[in-house]
């Protein structure tokens, strides 16, 4: 409980004025520092009464006996006028909290918690203090330690504590400003309009109907329109121009391409992607059901504190699949981290600070990784928040599992549904005998219920290799009689055995390489058999065998993977008679079908729904592992070989980050709890960085132009009363009651922003508005900007009509099926298959699609709160000469064609259209008939493709 | 609060800074030039880097992102040829002599580990290969490497190298970003964001990947990780142009002008509308580029001209398959230096699932061998091509850099063949611009197990590089979530006792 005592003091949270050491992680120094160091008084942290009891020996006299060592030794480089490493001795309160490594100099009565002494009795291989001199007499050493050990007193500071507040603006409280102006006008031109006529400057005039149309269509839902939606808007636009832009935006806000559009912002903030990345960067099988969850999310405007939470502790709450968040980044298998303890102990400190920088990036917008070793630099983090904050994910392994799903999620519907029909198909086999299906990672045999004392399995083949033998019965359907933790033993005859493949693995209940295997003696008939035996006797009619059913819960794609290594087998069960009878026998169950005809036609029917189980039921999944919390521990910087105090679970204390629970609450407790902590009314951090990654992704451009980061590195907000305006409307609508937006409705915010008078002006530039503000970071445009690869591909197979309109489901593939250590090899990038949305495209870590990934596609390897725009001849080669654009040119131009039933003029027109929404101009016109009459109307598309217009957000 | 006099000092300065740019009636259209890129540093320019110097960020114009530009001090160096052989080169049987191994050979010394990276350790093994005194300076080295020995008058040895990871995908991470962990800006990334290039008609970075394909950690050795895709290495080889280079065979070349004729028309008049937008203008740029990079590269990659003698000093013919495509590659690298390509990295070994049995360095089994085969695919045409270089006078401008992730260790594996990942000491050597000659830094102890005196971490060694290119690694930084990064992290000096 101390620990937790400590944490809650405020001692912990004072920050340096100047900052010198360059031995710590991070990376920046400030001119100014952000933060304002005051002295409070608080209670007592120490009892003098209390520690005078348990001294030891006589009382230390502090003014005679400590403070001469300190002036002799620690006072030149941290004192008064120096704090090296952040570090002041000559104030208690301020020995008590350390310095920037975070750890506290001195913790009264407990000396080998103290740092001070590690440092002094030279016991941190890489910090000696003091530096370049010899030890400090150990005499004096012993003086410090029993000072420390009696409650450190210093007279006239016990009651002296340190702390800080930061005064950065991130970090306080959200106050709902006034709405300058107007207040009939949308509250967001009342600020915005403010500022830019202080300036002198004021808003362009209205963006044309065609741009609108497509500029707004692009930013909500990625997609451009088509040309008779155009038509239409343009008509009605010129008529009634506020209802009729009005209505277009609700019917984008409720196309199920919009959650397509903004899930894939989110996917690249926590840098989301298939692979683990590292050594043989495999895939992650069935990562994708959390992008699908991400798309159902923003279609069905998840409230941001539900959608966070889901995501946090979605386990609590039938959205297992959210979780698939926790573990979006990359990480390194334990088998490919080597042999070393060590090294293994690094690997899962590694993979933790991964969780933490997707968690603390994504929704808190500050960058926690600097505390990893020491306290932040310039935020109000310390190292102490670091190690409480992992300690909240604690249970989070980087892996697979069934998630949990809720009675009416999508996935458990249907998967309801699917085994039903199984269900019923099983029915139809009962009285046709045994039969066995292949559910790819293991065999199930079904047969007969008979009551057994055990079960025995003799194998065909001269060799046979099982992970795991499970056996179902009727009491329980779910339960696995196999397993040893219930009572069941597994025998298997010495003569057959195969060395480290002992029969315990059988039924140990893990898969993967840990497998019994046997084999046949030489010279002999007798072949590898098994035998479990049950503690009580079951009734007994389906048993499953695999033979590595790890690669098959956890990846995919792999060249000889779910290889069964076993042949026909012979099932026998023991009765409650002794005797034992022959079940089934896998290598004469093709005899059945002759008998009965019907037989292979439902065991195919079965199949069948295995698969579509497979993709749209409940299914093991890349969404993270469950693992029991160990303790955590404060690192010393960030060295699992060298843990300090232990923590328990919290948020930031800068943030009241206190989550209330006893210290050793179950994971997801912590996690539940952390969520709430977050999402919490009073949270300052929270609700703006969202409104501001919503602004982001609307205007080109945030409030706060570092998204990620909202910390004192980051960029201030350029508008902040509209930024807190919009973080105030964003957790409390006001506006729109006859809507009744929800709180923390992501499409109420969004519509607010493209129904401004801002998002709808025209993106010309104007000399004036260039010469005051050539960024338009104030909004004198609508700045234009080039668009992301997903939009150009994107846009290219809706214009040659193949773009698959189908939402969700398993990513389409460019790549081969590989080797385990292999790389990944683009092997079709261009096909049918991949005709869909490039938000199904498999996101592969630093892997080069040959297409978009020169459009700054990302490698997926760190967080990307936005994606550089670059400007590179490899994009104009990929654009110009890959198959994928020769082949949808050639597809537009014969949809344009049809389309102008063989006019080659109006074909050129609607290759126009098609692509840019418009006609040509006459130019134009005559330059790309030239072109399709000396060559093919393909070639006006191809450079249609590669044009400026097709590629800016207009 | 939010009025400017609650914000921080910081932020004041900010605005300040923010309204002298708007009032101080700088062009508009010089601004425009700039990409989102240097927005973000406009922001974060009164940031220092950890050790308290100022950022030198270049200025980036959108339209021509490879502008050469100039290095933070002169500096010897040009341009920058790396030499990378995935999978751990064993310095103990190639370039570090450690007599006491033959001393030792068949023992177990206390104080040497009982587990290594791939299990139980055996017991020390000597060099598999004789050393002798080669060059003037009498450096000793082995026989494996028998090429490279004669040129180690003009090699400047690291011996006291050791990095943070005994694995090989961490390992190449670290070395070539910086970091163990994934997507980091590569060095030639770095080098290319810092320095642009001089022959705009080819690509500034270009990573010559091996024929066998691309090592461990993939596209992180010469990606951009989070700077513009503008730096990332363009991959190409002696036998394989880039991506989409040429146009399609299904199309004329005529036509193919006409299309591009045709974009121009488009572009111009769009542009009509956005006067001055630079964004536009220098996608327009890119597509010239593009036009000449399609007649460039194929030059550059012909190698039909080359001299009989230049072929045979390569080993172009004559030796392993896998040599002769090697050899390609290196006369390849030659050929790009020459047109003033900023930065060249040439692999000499893929991950390990490629074919021949070997694909790299990683002689976990059977050393005497699967080295034996790694070395005659290098040491020949990697001591020509450093050779020709010299003779022709380009190692005057010309950095090479020969490296690999980490080293082996002195003693075999639990097998007895072959040896496991040594993290605490390894070998690498520079070459030509800016460096000593005949000269070797640093030692590792009596076994080579680990780094002894002038210990040298990856972050010093690629300090070092980046130092003499002329940039201070210290303060060649991007910001990117909250901070000034570097590749060096906040670590790293320059080991200024190798520079000539």
């Amino acid at each position: 409980m101390r620990e937790k005592t400590s944490l809650r003091s405020p001692a912990n949270k004072m920050f340096p004025a100047s900052i010198s050491s360059t031995l710590l992680m991070g990376g920046i120094t400030f001119f100014f520092s952000a933060f304002s160091v005051l002295e409070i008084h608080a209670q007592e942290t120490t009892d003098p009464k209390k520690v005078a009891q348990k001294k030891d020996g006589k009382k230390i006299d502090f003014k005679r006996e400590i403070a001469p060592i300190l002036e002799a030794h620690c006072w030149d480089c941290h004192g008064e006028d120096q704090q090296e490493s952040g570090l002041r001795l000559d104030r208690r309160a301020n020995m008590l909290r350390g310095g920037d490594y975070g750890l506290r100099a001195v913790v009264p009565g407990i000396p080998n918690q103290s740092y001070l002494l590690d440092l002094v009795n030279h016991l941190d291989p890489d910090l000696k203090m003091p530096p370049d001199e010899d030890k400090i007499p150990a005499k004096e050493i012993a003086v410090l330690t029993r000072w420390i050990a009696q409650g450190a007193i210093w007279p006239g500071q016990m009651d002296v504590v340190a702390a800080t507040k930061s005064s950065h603006w991130s970090f306080q409280p959200i106050v709902r400003p006034t709405i300058p102006g107007d207040a009939v006008a949308n509250p967001i031109d009342a600020f915005l309009t403010q500022q830019l006529s202080a300036k002198g400057l004021a808003y362009s005039r209205p963006a044309d109907a065609r741009s609108l149309i497509r500029r707004v269509s692009f930013i909500l839902t990625g997609l451009p329109p088509m040309p008779n939606q155009i038509a239409e808007f343009e008509v009605s636009y010129q008529r009634n121009p506020e209802t009729t832009y009005s209505a277009l935006v609700d019917r984008l806000l409720a196309s199920p391409h919009f959650g397509e559009r903004w899930a894939q912002h989110w996917l690249d903030v926590i840098r989301w992607a298939e692979t683990n990345g590292s050594e043989s960067n495999m895939y992650r099988k069935n990562a994708w059901i959390y992008r699908d969850y991400l798309i159902r999310s923003f279609n069905q405007d998840k409230p941001y504190q539900q959608f966070l939470t889901e995501q946090i502790a979605g386990d609590t709450m039938g959205q297992g699949d959210a979780m698939g968040f926790l573990v979006a980044g990359p990480h390194v298998p334990v088998a490919t981290v080597g042999q070393e303890a060590s090294a293994r102990r690094q690997a899962r400190a590694d993979r933790m600070d991964e969780i933490l920088q997707t968690v603390g990036t994504s929704t808190l917008g500050v960058t926690i990784g600097c505390a990893r070793c020491h306290n932040h630099k310039f935020d109000p983090i310390s190292i102490t928040d670091y190690y409480s904050m992992s300690a909240v994910f604690q249970d989070i392994e980087f892996g697979s599992r069934f998630p949990e799903l809720a009675e009416d999620h999508v996935h458990q519907i249907r998967g309801k549904e699917l085994y039903q029909q199984i269900s019923e198909l099983h029915g139809a086999l009962q009285k046709m005998g045994p039969w066995e299906e292949n559910w790819t990672g293991y065999r199930e045999l079904h047969f007969p219920p008979v009551e057994s004392r055990a079960v025995r399995i003799t194998f065909m083949w001269n060799y046979a290799r099982i992970d795991e033998l499970e056996i179902f019965g009727l009491e329980n359907p779910k339960q696995n009689l196999a397993l040893a933790s219930s009572g069941t033993t597994a025998f298997s005859p010495k003569e057959i055995s195969v060395a480290r493949n002992e029969s315990h693995k059988i039924n140990d209940g893990m898969f993967g390489t840990e497998a019994w295997a046997g084999k046949s003696p030489p010279d002999t008939k007798q072949k590898p058999w098994v035998q479990l035996t049950f503690a009580k006797p079951h009734v007994v009619d389906r048993l499953r065998l695999s033979t590595n059913r790890g690669d098959f819960l956890e990846t995919d794609y792999l060249l000889a993977m779910n290889k069964f290594n076993f042949g026909p087998y012979k099932v026998e069960c023991q009765g409650a008679d002794g005797k034992w009878n022959v079940v089934a026998n896998t290598g004469q169950l093709k005899k059945l079908d002759v008998k009965y005809p019907t037989r292979p036609k439902i065991i195919q029917q079965i199949q069948r729904l295995i698969i579509n189980v497979s993709e749209e039921g409940p299914k093991s999944s890349f969404v993270g592992r469950l693992i029991n919390p160990s303790k955590t521990f404060v690192l010393n910087r960030g060295s699992p070989e060298t843990p300090r105090h232990e923590v328990f679970a919290a948020g930031l204390m800068e943030i009241s980050g206190q989550l209330d629970l006893p210290p050793n609450s179950p994971g997801k407790l912590r996690r539940k709890a952390f969520a709430k902590w977050l999402t919490g009314p009073k949270h300052p951090l929270t609700a703006r960085v969202a409104a501001n990654r919503l602004w982001h992704h609307v205007f080109g451009r945030g409030i706060v132009a570092t998204p990620s980061d909202f910390g004192a590195a980051g960029a201030l907000p350029s508008h902040p009363e509209l930024l807190d305006w919009l973080a105030s409307e964003f957790k409390e609508p006001t506006l729109a009651p006859d809507r009744k937006p929800p709180s923390w409705s992501m499409k109420h915010l969004l519509r607010l922003m493209v129904l401004s008078k801002a998002f709808q002006q025209s993106s010309q530039p104007n000399e004036k508005g260039l010469m005051l503000d050539a960024g338009s970071a104030l909004l004198w445009r609508f700045p234009p900007k080039r668009m992301e690869a997903e939009v150009i591909r994107d846009s290219i197979l809706l214009s040659s009509g193949v773009l698959s309109s189908r939402v969700g489901g398993r990513s389409y593939r460019i790549h081969n099926v590989k080797k385990r250590y292999a790389q990944w090899e683009v092997n079709d990038n261009f096909g049918p298959p991949t005709w869909r949305r490039m938000i199904y495209q498999e996101r592969m870590r630093r892997v080069d699609d040959q297409m978009f990934t020169a459009f700054d596609f990302p490698d997926c390897g760190q967080i990307r709160a936005k994606r550089p725009v670059s400007t590179t001849s490899l994009q104009a080669l990929n654009l110009l000469n890959s198959q994928f654009v020769i082949d949808q040119s050639k597809r537009i131009a014969d949809r344009a064609t049809e389309m102008a039933n063989n006019d080659v003029a109006q074909s050129i027109d609607h290759c126009f259209l098609l692509l840019l929404g418009r006609t040509p101009d006459k130019m134009e016109r005559q330059a790309s008939r030239r072109l399709a009459d000396n060559s093919d109307l393909s070639m006006v598309c191809r450079a249609l493709i590669n044009s400026n217009e097709f590629a800016f957000l207009p | 609060m939010n009025l400017p006099e609650s914000l921080s000092s910081l932020g004041r300065h900010f605005l300040n800074r923010r309204n002298f740019l708007h009032t101080a009636g700088l062009s508009g259209a010089a601004i425009g030039l700039t990409s989102l890129l240097s927005s973000d540093g406009l922001l974060s320019e009164d940031l220092k880097t950890a050790g308290g110097k100022k950022p030198i960020r270049p200025r980036i114009d959108s339209r021509n992102p490879y502008a050469a530009r100039p290095s933070h001090f002169e500096a010897p160096a040009k341009q920058v040829l790396v030499i990378y052989c995935p999978g751990a080169v064993s310095h103990i049987d190639t370039f570090d002599y450690k007599p006491a191994l033959a001393r030792l050979h068949g023992q177990k010394p206390n104080g040497l580990p009982a587990v290594t990276f791939e299990g139980p350790s055996g017991n020390i093994a000597k060099p598999f290969w004789k050393f002798k005194p080669r060059g003037e300076s009498g450096k000793m080295t082995s026989d494996l490497l028998p090429h490279l020995g004669r040129q180690v008058d003009d090699f400047c040895f690291f011996h006291a190298l050791s990095t943070q990871t005994s694995a090989h995908p961490q390992g190449e991470n670290f070395f070539n970003t910086g970091f163990t962990m994934e997507g980091f800006p590569s060095f030639g990334a770095w080098t290319t964001y810092a320095l642009g290039t001089e022959n705009q008609e080819l690509p500034a970075f270009v990573a010559i990947n091996d024929p066998r394909g691309l090592a461990r950690s993939g596209k992180n050795n010469f990606g951009n990780g989070f700077l513009p895709a503008a730096f990332q290495g363009t991959a190409f080889n002696s036998k394989s142009p880039p991506n989409n280079l040429g146009r399609p065979r299904s199309i004329p070349a005529r036509t193919d002008a006409q299309t591009v004729e045709l974009l121009k028309l488009l572009n111009s008049r769009h542009l009509k509308k956005y006067p001055g937008d630079a964004d536009l203008a220098g996608r327009i740029a890119s597509y010239e580029l593009a036009g000449k990079m399609q007649s460039s590269v194929p030059q550059v990659m012909d190698l039909a001209k080359e001299s009989e003698a230049t072929l045979k000093a390569y080993g172009v013919e004559g030796g392993s398959q896998l040599r002769g495509h090697y050899a390609r590659n290196c006369i390849l690298a030659r050929r790009l230096l020459e047109k003033g390509v900023r930065v060249v990295q040439l692999f000499n070994g893929s991950d390990p699932s490629g074919g021949n049995g070997i694909t790299n360095w990683d002689s976990h089994t059977n050393i005497a061998k699967t080295h034996a085969m790694q070395a005659e695919i290098m040491d020949q045409p990697t001591a020509a091509l450093i050779a020709d270089l010299k003779q022709r006078g380009l190692l005057k401008q010309t950095l090479v850099v020969w490296a690999t992730e980490f080293g082996r260790m002195p003693f075999l594996q639990g097998n007895g063949t072959g040896r496991d990942h040594n993290p605490g000491a390894f070998t690498c050597f520079l070459a030509g611009a800016g460096v000593k000659k005949g000269f070797s830094y640093g030692e590792s102890d009596e076994f080579g197990f680990k780094a002894m005196v002038d210990k040298t971490s990856v972050y010093d060694f690629n300090a070092t590089i980046l130092h003499l290119m002329g940039l201070d690694h210290s303060r060649l930084t991007f910001y990117h979530n909250g901070l000034e990064r570097r590749l060096t992290n906040v670590h790293g000096h320059v080991v200024t006792e190798v520079t000539a």
